[in-house]
């Protein structure tokens, strides 16, 4: 990987309380990377597509971009592109 | 060919580039407007070249070396054949797209616009080839994503995120997520305390302590043991550190003091204060702000002054058998603004209060003596919130006792037992509040115990026994009611919260190398805790909001915990006494 894009995960990956980092393609089959033994890939995938269908069903002009879903121990943050997302899951209360 | 050689403008023969496939002749400019079409963009290259010069190509050599000769007959130059290079051209390219596009425009307007830049151009066919694969790599890339394989290769993964798309991607999702990353807004904090409930058992384990500053002098607290910590209550940055002697340096003040400043950056203390003796507590002077009181290892009470620019005591009580003879382990300033007295205790029992004005003899003293004959080696004491004559002191043989100043039962008078061991620390409850504990105080000792105590009660009320090693000392938080801090000699900082738990600490970090340590003290604030080891350093550490801060409720529970507590203990007792009987 070039080395802004290392020097830019492994900064994201040691900030505070982030518990794991992950990248998959557009059609939520391949995973691109990940730090997390969980797969959430899977699982944030169509929950991304359902949420960017319905952004672009209540005015077909907008599009979906930014996801975030606070539960009570985690924070997972969705960054969605063209081409492949970008999952984030960080622990707040560290 | 009807090139008319000009004699006066003649020019040698120079060669333009070196290129091997493009060779260029400049000859004499043909005046006829027929020059060829491709010869105006060649010419381009060569810079410095009048626009009335157009190029002539004779793929011929020697036809050219003839006009040469006949060109410079006069001035008797002979040229030499020169370099003679075959040139071969690629044919030109018709390229053709195929691919398919989402925005078809586009890429019409694009396929049209090449064909026409490739008519012209044959020297420039050269870095022409090279785009345009690259272009077909790219459709070809486009069009490996479109099929969509379900499993890429290592390969073909490394080569997507080595794309161009993926860093623009990457570039941009980072951007926002390291921002909402940094963002610690709670949108979901419920005020009203519901919350919190459910949270108890996530937050005790979230809770934390952190280091917030080490201080340690080079020269003047290495190779020595912390003995007493005290917090300035007019400045709440300040903090006296007391140190024992060090023993690899004889020529050194055995006694040193240091005044440390918590709100600058500065590694150096404040202040700096050595006597002759090791200093075996210290204290500011509660209502003198320059003035830092020590007791000694000889009996001597010292006082230092920072208005003075001497290191050593402006002030020292006589070595006499009025004053101490033995280690002052306890110094105390107790009473109100008008009416205080510096108490100090020795470990033979003797207990003088002082006049801060004048050290040289005691305006009271008293012998602390239980049941009239048995002195008490006095380790420690504790004055309850807002009471100057009783008072609570430890002893070396594990007993603690209360006493009184002044009144007809001047001295002991009652015996705490529980302890097997010497206690080293004793702390009255100080946290204000709507109910009133300065009933209670918990005591440290050797025998690796805590216990709680009521003033009520010979008997203890609880016995913590977390710890693995000698516990050092013990100070209740002065803003919550249930919540104290332990040291022990392995190293380890408790926090004790009643209301959570009495079987482990709520809280505990484990100092880095494990040193004994031998003090602890709250801040005023209630937010910070100041240790000192037997290394010579002083840590102060920040306690979480959650378990530091004391919600409300916190003295109502306190009188449940107290009354759990009670009745444990008196089920505990009836069970030993059937027991026994049995």
């Amino acid at each position: 990987m070039s080395a802004e894009v290392e020097e830019t995960l492994k900064r994201i990956q040691t900030h505070k309380g982030v518990i794991g980092t992950i990248v998959v393609n557009a059609e939520g089959n391949t995973t691109l990377i990940t730090s997390t033994k969980v797969d959430y890939a899977g699982l944030l995938h169509q929950l991304t597509m359902k949420a960017r269908s319905t952004v672009r069903d209540l005015d077909p002009q907008n599009d979906l971009t930014f996801l975030r879903i606070r539960s009570k121990k985690h924070e997972i943050m969705v960054a969605p592109d063209k081409e492949y997302l970008l999952i984030v899951i960080q622990n707040p209360s560290e | 060919m009807g090139i008319a050689p000009d004699i006066t403008n003649a020019q040698p023969l120079r060669v333009i580039t070196e290129d091997t496939c493009l060779f260029h002749y400049l000859v004499p400019a043909p005046m006829s407007p027929s020059a060829k079409s491709m010869c105006s963009e060649t010419g381009s290259q060569d810079s410095g070249d009048g626009n009335s010069r157009t190029l002539h190509w004779d793929p011929d050599p020697s036809t050219l070396q003839l006009h040469s000769d006949s060109d410079l007959l006069g001035r008797g130059l002979r040229l030499g054949m020169a370099k003679v290079t075959q040139v071969d051209f690629p044919p030109k390219q018709s390229v053709s797209y195929s691919k398919e596009t989402q925005t078809p425009t586009c890429t019409q307007t694009h396929t049209q616009a090449k064909p026409a830049e490739e008519e012209e151009e044959e020297e420039m066919a050269e870095p022409k080839p090279a785009e345009e694969s690259q272009e077909e790599k790219a459709d070809e890339e486009e069009k490996q994503e479109e099929v969509a394989p379900k499993d890429l290769t290592e390969e073909e993964k490394m080569q997507l995120l080595h794309s161009e798309e993926f860093m623009a991607f990457f570039d941009r999702g980072s951007r926002i997520v390291e921002r909402a990353l940094s963002e610690r807004v709670d949108v979901c904090f419920d005020y009203s305390g519901r919350d919190l409930e459910d949270k108890e058992g996530e937050m005790q384990a979230g809770a934390k302590m952190s280091l917030n500053r080490a201080f340690s002098d080079e020269r003047w607290s290495k190779n020595r043991v912390v003995t007493c910590l005290d917090w300035s209550p007019q400045y709440p940055e300040l903090l006296v550190a007391s140190y024992n002697n060090n023993e690899d340096a004889p020529h050194e003040p055995d006694g040193v003091a240091l005044v440390w400043n918590m709100k600058f950056k500065k590694t150096t203390p404040e202040y700096t204060f050595h006597c002759q003796s090791a200093v075996m507590s210290a204290a500011f002077a509660r209502f003198h702000p320059n003035l830092v009181v020590g007791g000694t290892y000889s009996g001597q009470i010292v006082l230092w002054d920072n208005r003075s620019n001497k290191r050593t005591p402006v002030q020292r009580t006589p070595l006499s058998a009025s004053a101490h003879t033995h280690p002052v382990y306890c110094v105390n300033v107790v009473g109100t603004q008008n009416a205080h007295n510096l108490i100090s205790i020795s470990t033979d029992g003797k207990m003088c209060s002082w006049s801060l004005d004048m050290l040289s003899q005691p305006q009271d003293s008293l012998e602390l003596v239980f049941k009239q004959s048995k002195a008490v080696a006095v380790t420690s004491m504790a004055f309850p919130l807002g009471d100057v004559n009783n008072f609570v002191v430890g002893s070396e043989d594990g007993s603690v006792y209360t006493a009184c100043r002044h009144g007809s039962k001047a001295g002991i008078s009652d015996v705490f037992e529980g302890h097997h061991g010497p206690v080293t620390g004793l702390s009255c409850h100080s946290a204000g509040g709507p109910v009133d504990f300065s009933h209670l105080f918990i005591s440290a000792s050797f025998d690796w115990t805590v216990k709680l105590w009521t003033t009520k009660s010979t008997r203890p009320l609880y016995s913590f026994e977390d710890s693995c090693d000698y516990v050092y000392d013990v100070m209740w938080s002065p803003t919550h009611p249930a919540l104290f801090a332990c040291v022990d000699g392995s190293g380890r900082l408790d926090l004790w919260n009643l209301n959570n738990d009495t079987e482990v600490p709520s809280a505990s970090v484990c100092v880095n190398g494990s040193p004994a340590l031998n003090r602890v003290r709250w801040a005023h604030s209630g937010r910070e805790i100041a240790t000192g080891d037997s290394d010579g350093q002083v840590l102060v550490y920040d306690v979480g909001e959650q378990i530091c801060v004391p919600k409300a409720d916190e003295w109502t529970r306190l009188v449940h915990t107290l009354v759990e507590i009670n009745e444990n203990r008196d089920e505990g007792e009836e069970l030993a006494a059937q027991r026994l009987v049995a």
